[in-house]
């Protein structure tokens, strides 16, 4: 392989693991090395798009973002992919197949989770037919968070894929990634027929109609609905 | 909303039913079968829109009392009701029109199957008797069709426990 020295607007990344041979036009490098570039730079893509993180994926796909330019080509068979990204709410009924289709899959694989609902099943995490996040049932390298991620995102959960193939390929050892905490915070809203403060149904009330804006609509002199007096529990709050 | 009138003629008339105004007539399910067909071979209904099967669990009566302020409440026994709705299409003589019916099943009994006159209702049948368990009777192919085919229970009943354990998740 031949490396010409005059030309120095001419850049390659492989150039970067070659060890130029003084006065030759010869490069040397090792197998190890090419074939992590090789494989770092032509991740083929199966997209397991099965909801709304899968128009992102397209979106990243597309001329603005354009995953092609990293090699990330997506293809429709699992055959002859590297890389699956699952996209999407992933059901009881669907993951055997997903399981199905990433064994299909040749070795060496690698695992996208992206979006929520793929990592652990979001919002839809206690609805009967939702999978608690696809790493309960096949392994994930990369976890891609976001409802759904940007297709920034997305690059750069492949930019990170990356970084781990070539740590792997020259031998180090990779801490392998944690499932992402969400910072969302369940709300404790009592079922109906429980007991329910009244002060929680105000403030969410008042919430719905200030619309986020944080008192603002109060400050300007709107004035909101009251709700109806509650019964006074005997022998608490005997103010009134 | 108001039905077209030569199908409420056509209830009231032949069958004997009462219409009513927000969710048509309630049809028992004896007459189910010669109603649909009626509709559809008479009327030209032949377009069928939907079947929604919707669960009420057992309500027991509470007789009123009025020095505690109870209404009454009338009891009525586990069952699904089954709405019917069935459009025509537009043709010179007539502007389209929808039509809906219901049916009372109570649970453990069946309901004929209107998937012999409209072909449309075949999946959509399939769908109600897998979420809320509404046994059609002479379907070809009663089986679900869209939870896992060991599914345990009926996830849309009233009933159901929303922890139910499925292997190997929960």
């Amino acid at each position: 392989m031949g490396v010409d020295q005059s030309n120095q607007n001419f850049e390659h990344p492989l150039f970067e693991y070659m060890e130029k041979m003084p006065g030759l036009d010869l490069a040397m490098t090792t197998a190890d090395k090419i074939l992590s570039w090789g494989s770092r730079n032509s991740m083929f893509v199966f997209p397991m798009a099965t909801s709304c993180c899968g128009i992102e994926f397209m979106a990243a796909a597309c001329g603005r973002f354009d995953l092609d330019r990293i090699g990330t080509i997506a293809r429709g068979t699992p055959r002859q992919c590297d890389v699956m990204v699952i996209a999407g709410t992933i059901t009881v009924k669907m993951a055997p197949r997903v399981k199905k289709l990433w064994d299909m899959m040749p070795e060496p694989k690698w695992a996208i989770a992206m979006g929520s609902c793929a990592i652990s099943g979001d919002f839809y995490r206690d609805i009967y037919s939702v999978v608690p996040g696809v790493d309960t049932f096949m392994p994930v390298d990369v976890y891609v968070p976001g409802c759904p991620p940007n297709p920034d995102h997305l690059l750069e959960g492949f930019r990170r894929l990356q970084d781990k193939i070539k740590a792997k390929r020259a031998g180090e050892w990779v801490e392998p990634e944690t499932r992402p905490v969400s910072g969302m915070q369940m709300p404790s809203v009592p079922r109906y027929g429980t007991d329910r403060d009244p002060a929680y149904d105000q403030a969410q009330l008042m919430a719905t109609q200030n619309m986020g804006l944080g008192g603002e609509l109060l400050a300007a002199g709107v004035t909101l609905p009251q709700p109806a007096p509650q019964p006074v529990q005997s022998g608490e709050g005997g103010d009134s | 909303m108001s039905w077209p009138t030569d199908a409420a003629t056509l209830c009231q008339d032949r069958f004997g039913l009462e219409i009513c105004e927000a969710e048509g007539p309630l049809v028992s399910a004896d007459q189910a079968l010669a109603l649909a067909t009626a509709l559809k071979d008479e009327l030209d209904f032949r377009f069928f829109v939907h079947v929604v099967s919707v669960h009420y669990p057992e309500v027991e009566a509470i007789a009123a009392d009025e020095e505690k302020g109870i209404d009454a409440i009338i009891g009525t026994p586990d069952h699904t009701m089954v709405h019917y709705r069935l459009r025509r299409l537009a043709n010179p003589n007539r502007s389209t029109d929808t039509f809906a019916f219901r049916i009372k099943v109570p649970t453990g009994e069946s309901t004929p199957s209107l998937s012999g006159v409209w072909l449309g209702a075949d999946w959509q049948e399939r769908e109600q008797y897998d979420l809320v368990g509404t046994v059609f009777s002479g379907h070809p192919d009663l089986r679900r069709i869209m939870m896992p085919e060991d599914w345990p229970g009926h996830p849309l009943r009233r009933d159901y426990a929303i922890d139910t354990s499925h292997f190997p998740w929960r």
